[in-house]
């Protein structure tokens, strides 16, 4: 079963088309590199592989399912990290996760471990807001991963992460299909066996890489 | 509903011509209220651009349900085309109301919002908030489908206005500004004046629809001559 | 059900995070005051004027706190992409709504808790059972769709300028009853046509409506 199938899919603001239309495939388990200026549409992309956009025009099977008609099927099975990291300042970080894993029915002390694998333990009590942006970030990671997602898609993880939290994201990604939109090129080659490349104003020039 | 400009043209030319035969039967068929003079002649076209502005509202909350159901694009631009001509008809029932009134009945600012007159503004306010969602929100399906629940919730709660007024007018009375039973031509003059008016309010819909589509045709072909031809 | 752990948790949430540094019950708080303090010289009230322009004066400021109140509701929550994060989850649209919906009613109860005494002793309302009972059940209604409306209202351009256009004539019934009931209650009658079981279904109405529209304002 393929991660992901992306057929046709456009995007439009208004009237006027933003992205697409653009075929999309990814395997189970496969890194995939989202690339392009700003501007190109990679997180308008990633925000309808996370079922959080509905595209124009084109079909989406998620894990099996349709992503359009089933979504409630698959937000589950699938994590998200936007520009935004998702966390409530005030909460501390433990609270922060505890809250999301009773959202996901996850046992609290999930949220204690998913800490600890981005080595945040020694932060749990402090407060988001006093959080530096890189474990602000990490902690962000945390939570898109937190229900232990077979798929995530990630809109520019390595913007505020430092050089040991890269090391650390190849890790948390082993063996889960990925969506990485970065200008990193570097960060890409490590990471993604493929990349997709889209143009100024959503076109796309598809250009494989070997696959990894 | 997608009519070609010559049916339009007609449609409109139709309308106007209904329209001048409504006014002959206000002024000239129908005889002089004995109590209220001459005044009394607005109530005509009050009570049926009233009338005309519940047949939009019927047409927007249809058309803002299909949408939602379906997705169907021709029901959103009838709900959008059905809105403005709407809010066009509340407020010329609403200021029409206003200046009826007034002489009769030496008209009370304290005394005026009573049900129908409160209700038939939030209606205008309804119609209003649903345009203006339109106009801020994200174009495109964010503000079809904003705006469409502002239709529905809007217009599920002019009926609560109402009741609640008259719930609050039952402990507070005050006066009913009520049409007495209509010998025959007047009624006949009524019928005619609504009739009328109901045909101008849909022909001015299927005018403003074609408008509408005909805009969102103008906005495809600007952006696509702009738009890098897609590859795959 | 299990619906509701996720109502609590969101709610919990909000509820935490404003008794944590949170400016909105200071913000309502200052606001409350001053608006005694104005309606006290602007409608020169007086042991004899007050019981009968203390209906309205309860009534305006309501309506204005809970504007501010439900206005802030979602706001912060799709900017720090919170929002998202929660539709992702199996909680679903409805149940984030109620919890949120749930926070912006404790907020506004509290306000009351300290707005009614306010006014019972700076201005010398009789504040009794009943003009509670008004209050927090047109509360409750206000706040289905006040929380609803800002959310609608949050994903356009005109936040501010939307948010009371679109819910006052909403909130219109809410507040022509219950100004009623408070009225007849300060004025110490017995309250006449029912008016506290009619709030209840306006907000048993109300909150259905509302839950059920939250997946289309919420989520794509």
């Amino acid at each position: 079963m393929r991660a992901v199938l992306g057929h046709d899919l456009t995007q439009t603001y208004g009237a006027g088309p933003v992205l697409g239309p653009l075929d999309l495939e990814l395997e189970e388990g496969e890194h995939l590199a989202l690339l392009g200026p700003n501007g190109s549409g990679k997180t308008t992309l990633l925000r309808i592989l996370a079922t959080l956009a509905r595209p124009a025009t084109g079909a989406l099977q998620i894990l099996g399912h349709d992503a359009l008609a089933q979504r409630q099927l698959v937000r589950p099975r699938i994590g998200y990290l936007g520009h935004q990291s998702g966390v409530q300042p005030q909460l501390s970080a433990l609270e922060n996760l505890e809250f999301y894993a009773a959202l996901y029915h996850l046992e609290p002390e999930r949220a204690r471990a998913a800490l600890a694998e981005v080595g945040l333990e020694a932060v749990s009590g402090r407060r988001a807001r006093e959080l530096s942006r890189g474990m602000e970030q990490r902690l962000a990671l945390a939570r898109a991963l937190l229900h232990d997602p077979e798929l995530v898609f990630l809109d520019e993880p390595d913007a505020s992460l430092d050089v040991t939290a890269r090391e650390l994201l190849g890790r948390l990604l082993a063996g889960r299909a990925a969506v990485i939109a970065t200008h990193d090129r570097a960060l890409a080659a490590s990471l993604c066996g493929r990349e997709l490349e889209l143009g100024a104003g959503g076109a796309t020039r598809p250009r494989l890489g070997t696959p990894g | 509903m997608i009519r070609d400009t010559r049916t339009l043209r007609l449609l409109a030319l139709a309308a106007v011509a209904a329209m001048l035969v409504a006014a002959y039967m206000i002024f000239i068929y129908a005889p002089q209220d004995q109590v209220q003079g001459p005044v009394q002649r607005i109530f005509y076209l009050h009570v049926s651009s009233a009338i005309a502005a519940y047949f939009c509202f019927a047409l927007v909350l249809g058309g803002c349900v299909h949408y939602l159901v379906y997705g169907n694009l021709v029901a959103d631009r009838l709900a959008r085309a059905g809105a403005l001509v709407g809010l066009l008809f509340t407020i010329n029932c609403v200021v029409m109301g206003i200046i009826w009134a007034k002489p009769i009945w030496n008209w009370d600012p304290t005394q005026t919002w009573d049900a129908r007159f409160t209700s038939t503004v939030v209606l205008g306010v309804v119609y209003a908030g649903y345009l203006l969602v339109r106009r801020f929100a994200s174009p495109g399906r964010s503000a079809m489908r904003l705006s469409a629940v502002v239709g529905i919730i809007g217009f599920i709660d002019v009926p609560i206005v109402h009741f609640s007024v008259q719930w609050w007018r039952t402990l507070h009375p005050g006066p009913i500004i009520e049409q007495d039973a209509l010998p025959a031509p007047m009624l006949v003059a009524f019928m005619v004046t609504m009739v009328c008016t109901v045909f101008l309010a849909a022909v001015m819909v299927a005018i403003r629809y074609r408008l509408e589509l005909e805009q969102e045709a103008r906005v495809l072909e600007s952006s696509a001559s702009l738009e890098l031809l897609p590859q795959r | 059900m299990n619906g509701w752990r996720a109502v609590r948790a969101v709610a919990l949430r909000d509820l935490r995070a404003e008794t944590r540094g949170g400016e909105l019950i200071p913000a309502m708080t200052q606001f409350v005051v001053l608006a005694l303090i104005i309606a006290n010289f602007a409608f020169d009230l007086d042991r004899v004027s007050a019981p009968r322009i203390s209906p309205g004066v309860l009534w305006m400021v309501i309506v204005f706190t809970a504007l501010i109140a439900f206005g802030r509701a979602f706001a912060a929550d799709r900017e720090n992409g919170s929002l998202d994060a929660m539709l992702l989850s199996p909680a679903g649209a409805a149940a984030i709504f109620l919890g949120k919906a749930l926070a912006a009613v404790v907020f506004m109860l509290v306000i009351e808790a300290f707005l009614l005494p306010g006014m019972a002793v700076f201005l010398g309302s009789p504040i009794n059972l009943e003009v509670v009972a008004a209050v927090v059940l047109a509360t409750l209604g206000m706040a289905a769709l006040g929380s609803l409306f800002a959310a609608l209202a949050a994903r356009t351009r005109a936040r501010e300028i939307l948010l009371p256009v679109l819910v006052l004539p909403l909130w219109i019934p809410l507040i022509v009853v219950g100004s009623r009931a408070v009225e007849e209650a300060m004025g110490g009658g017995a309250l006449q046509g029912q008016p506290l079981p009619l709030l209840l279904d306006f907000d048993i109405l109300f909150v259905v409506v509302a839950t059920l529209a939250a997946r289309f304002v919420l989520d794509d």
